[in-house]
This record gives structure tokens, sequence and C-alpha cells, in this order.
């Protein structure tokens, strides 16, 4: 069944809005439970550069589902502790989507980050960019990522990254 | 110009602070560390595979071109037109075998000459288009990695390399065949030496991943070569084994040809870092972008020869594993942000794991060591010409 434009907006917003939220929280299991549970799950970041050039290579590169649970442990458990902490905002703004089947959509949106490390309180820009996702739609109108890859414009970061974008 | 001059403590081990941070040594680092007579790495010849491609790259503030020809020759030149120095091509990367300027449509080969220029009857009498290719700083190759200076009296670059080739060489696979996977690039908020002193191997104390995925390091030598202290290491690495907190093990699995040497790392003089570890290929190629400020593009490679599950396995591990946000590597990054914030302070680093004697200079040290660092520390206080303190 395809859902109505305004259903799917509502469906793709909430959970783009989720997404950054859970981030700006550092809420890692938040940010985990918006994607689908389905082998496939993935979340890509790297530099749109790389992408043009037919590199595949990425920042992070969670290819499946046991990659982005493996996420959570690098940044709750492995890397607590050693790192100079910081706090983002994501601004998030779909610019296009179209409903691919019953069970699946396609979005595009801008995004900009900005990034406060906690030792200097000074505000900087972390990236920009577009996110390109792939979202499982349920019957219930909830909409989960199947697939989703951050394509920065930003092909040098100002800083190494902890959280996923 | 008044001498950028520092007083270095008499022990070998102990590093002035100031050296980080004193923007009027930095500008005389430049003169006869980057512009001086010293081999860069600027890129390895397979991140332009093709005939025609391309790429740019800033070292130190210079512009530089690297092409490759429609027969197949890489060069290297200055990305500045030789009529005015307009930047050529601003194109970080790329497929061209002519390049035009856009300023008074001066136009070249890949091979860097000048195949034409509008109106040259109105130049300068005598204008011969043959004076005027672009020009280009010394270049040469080792296994296809690249390298240039900008100084004529460096000695040759295998005398500049010494013992490290032989390590070099392993690390690119055995003979340098590579098939770029892709680049991660960042800025740290770090001098290039606090960059360059800390990226490699060191103490696995800093990575809780190490103790966390069952992972000890094995045993392994870490020897200096030359007088500028290139630093290599060779260890084995003893992959996890019993229980493990990741679910996707290929991370840290190691499927490659070199089993007896899980990692390898080779440093060269002035900033350059590159390192074999598992099945990750990775040239580090890093650039002062001030005082305070290095820029590194980590560029990852995987062997003409893989098989698809190979190239596969390469991609999953080199894009998770190091750089910027990698498992055992994020906390690096850190490390270069907090020690360049701390080298703010009066006094001398000091290095103590491995220093037997801190009278002596060693070239031979067990994995660990921190004392691996200090040959380089000693040739850069030489290059730069400051006075040991007497004893
Ligand atoms: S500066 Fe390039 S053509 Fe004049
Ligand atoms: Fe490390």
């Amino acid at each position: 069944m395809m859902l109505s434009p305004t259903k799917l907006e509502g469906a793709l917003d909430r959970l783009l809005l989720a997404d950054a939220n859970a981030l700006d929280s550092k809420d890692m299991t938040g940010w985990l439970t918006n994607y689908a549970e389905e082998e496939q799950a993935s979340y890509y970041c790297r530099a749109a550069e790389n992408t043009e050039h037919n590199l595949e290579l990425g920042f992070m590169f969670d290819d499946c589902r046991a990659r982005l649970e493996d996420r959570v442990i690098y940044v709750t458990e492995i890397w607590a502790g050693t790192f100079q902490d910081y706090r983002t905002r994501h601004f998030v703004q779909r610019v296009s989507h179209r409903q691919v089947d019953a069970s699946t959509a396609e979005a595009m949106s801008n995004f900009s980050v900005f990034m406060t490390p906690m030792d200097t309180g000074v505000t900087q820009i972390l990236a920009a960019g577009r996110y390109l996702d792939m979202v499982r739609l349920s019957g219930d109108g909830r909409a989960k990522f199947l697939s989703r890859r951050a394509e920065l414009d930003t092909s040098v970061l100002p800083r190494y990254l902890v959280y996923p974008i | 110009m008044a001498d950028a001059t520092l007083t270095w403590p008499k022990n070998y081990n102990e590093v002035p602070k100031a050296a980080f941070t004193r923007s009027d040594l930095y500008l005389e680092e430049i003169k006869r560390i980057f512009h001086g007579p010293e081999w860069h790495p600027v890129a390895h010849e397979s991140e332009l595979p093709n005939p025609g491609d391309f790429r740019t790259i800033r070292l130190a503030g210079i512009p530089l071109l690297i092409s490759r020809d429609e027969g197949g020759e890489v060069r290297v030149f200055y990305n500045a037109c030789s009529h005015r120095s307009n930047q050529l091509e601003t194109a970080v990367m790329g497929n061209k075998t002519e390049f035009e300027c856009p300023y008074h449509r001066w136009l070249f080969s890949a091979k860097g000459e000048l195949v034409g220029c509008p109106n040259p009857r109105e130049f300068v009498p005598g204008f011969d288009k043959a004076d005027y290719p672009l020009g280009q700083p010394r270049f040469d190759l080792f296994y296809g990695l690249i390298f240039v200076t900008f100084s004529a009296e460096t000695e040759p670059l295998d005398q500049f390399l010494g013992e490290a080739g032989e390590t070099l060489r392993e690390l690119m696979a055995g003979d340098g065949r590579l098939k770029l996977l892709g680049y991660q690039k960042v800025r740290y908020d770090s001098n290039w030496k606090g960059y360059n002193d800390n990226d490699g191997y060191h103490a696995p104390l800093l990575h809780a991943a190490f103790k966390m995925l069952n992972w000890q390091g094995g045993k392994g030598r870490q020897y200096t070569a030359t007088k500028r202290g290139h630093v290599c290491f060779e260890s084995a690495l003893s992959v996890a084994s019993g229980p493990s907190v990741l679910k996707d093990k290929d991370l840290i699995a190691f499927k490659g040809q070199d089993p007896s040497v899980g990692s390898r790392i080779v440093q060269l003089f002035p900033t350059f870092v590159s390192t074999k570890h598992l099945d990750v290929i990775n040239l580090r190629f890093a650039t002062p972008i001030d005082a305070e400020t290095t820029e590194v593009h980590y560029a990852y490679f995987a062997h003409q020869n893989d098989d698809a599950d190979m190239l596969r396995h390469r991609l999953r591990q080199s894009s998770n594993l190091l750089g910027p946000c990698g498992l055992i590597s994020m906390e690096d990054a850190s490390i270069f942000h907090r020690i360049h914030i701390g080298s703010h302070t009066p006094g001398n680093a000091i290095f103590q794991k491995g220093v037997r004697d801190p009278a002596k200079l060693e070239s031979e040290f067990s994995q660990n060591d921190e004392s691996g660092n200090l040959p380089r520390w000693e040739y850069y206080r030489s290059v730069m010409g400051f006075e040991r303190a007497q004893a």
C-alpha cells in the first residue's frame, strides 16, 4: 500500500528528527533504534569526493546490522574517557523523497552539523553534506533506516569523529 | 632575520616544549626542513592509475600538480601557470591530458609543455613557448611512492631512505603494486611535530580496544634508520582469540599474505607515516598548515592482485580500523590535540620508556619504547642549529 503524501512526509520527518535528536543527545542506543532490524541495515559516512571518484572507502563503513551494533560499543565502551568530548547540533532539511514500493521509500536531505568542544566552548562547523536514505516503512506508518549514507561536502574534517554524523 | 634560537637540554631524552609552539621556529622549519634538503612523499602512483589522471595537493603551502601523461609517465609540477603563476588546476583529482590556465589561456600538456598561448606576437620579442614549460620540483619514485624535494642539495632518495626503504617496500605489499581504496582527510589542532611524534606505534596503554578485544601486541622490533632517525616497526600481531565484544569479527580478521608480520610502520622525517596493520595498507601524507595545524590525508590501498573478497575485506577493515575515526586509532587523534595544548607550558617533555642512558642515542629499540623518537629529535635539533646545553 502506498502512503498518502502527508503520511509519508510525516513518517520521514519523524525519522530524520529522531536521528538528529539521538545523535545530539549522544544516545547511541536511540541512534541504533532508528535503523531497521534487518541484517543489511547500514550506515556510511564518507567524503562525497571519494564517492564521486568511485572510491568506496569512508570514515565509517557500517554495512550490516552487526557493525551498527558494534559502533554503539565503540562509542559507549571502547572509547569512553579517551577523547575530548564535544556537543553537536544537527540541522536537517529534507529536499526530495519518493516511495519506491509499499515498504520502501528513499529520501535525500541536506545537513549541517555544528560542534562545540567541551574544553574550548568555541562553536565550529563540523561538517556539511547530504543524507541519502533508504527507508523501511512499516504498516503502522513508522519509518526506519534501511541504509543511510552521509555524504560529506567536507572532504577535510576539522577534527576526528567520535559520533556518527 | 634574527636567528630563531632555542637552547636544547643536555639529555637526549628531553625535548623543549617550546619547539611545538613557537611561531618564529615554525617559519624557520619551513625554510630549513620543508623547503630544505628533505624528501617528502606526496602521493602513490596508484592514486593516478590511468593515462591523464592527475592530483593536486599543497605541501607546506606549495601547490603541486601530479599528472600521468598519455604514455603513462608520472611527473610532478608546480601547480602554477608559467606566465603569471595563476593556480593552474583547481580540482583535487581528475583526468585531463591538457591543462588550460583561464587567465590568459595558456595551454599545457600533461608533460608540462606550453603547447599554446594566444597572440604571442605581442609578447616580449623573441618569446619562445619552449622556454615556458610548467616549473618542476625534483621528484623521484620508490615502488610507486612519489617523493619531492625543493632543494638541489638533497641526497639521492635511496640514501635518504636507507634501511627504512626495505621496511617501506614490504609495507607496500612487497612490490608497490597498489590499488587505491579512498581517502580520509582531516586537520589536527597540532604542530606537525606533535603529530609526527605521536602517530605510529605507541604503548597499547592508550587503547582500551586492545584489551577489550583480548588482543595483545606481539613481539616486535623497532629501529631507526639514517641520521634522520626514520622510525620503523615490524611486529607480530596475535589476532584476538577467545571472546570479543565485537559482533563483526572481520574488522580484526587477518586474511593477508604476511602473517608473521602483522604490523609494519615506517615514519619518515619530517611528517610521513605509513602502516600496514592486519590487511590495512595506509599511507599518511601530512603537511603543516601553520604552527598549530597539521593536515593529514590518510590514503588506503589494496593490492592489484587481490580478488573481489580480499578487496571487500580491505575496504571494510580500512574504513573502520585506523584513521581519525578508527576503532583503534581515534584516541590517537585526541592525543595530538591534547599534547599540543599541554605543550604550551614551561619546560621539557621527558621521554622515559626504553631510555637506558639519557646521554646516549641508540638505534635499536623494543616495540613499545618511546625512545625510538629520539634520533629524529637529535636530527631536528641539528638541522635547526640549536645548541645542546653542556653537561
Ligand atoms: S597567468 Fe596563466 S595564462 Fe596568464
Ligand atoms: Fe594508536
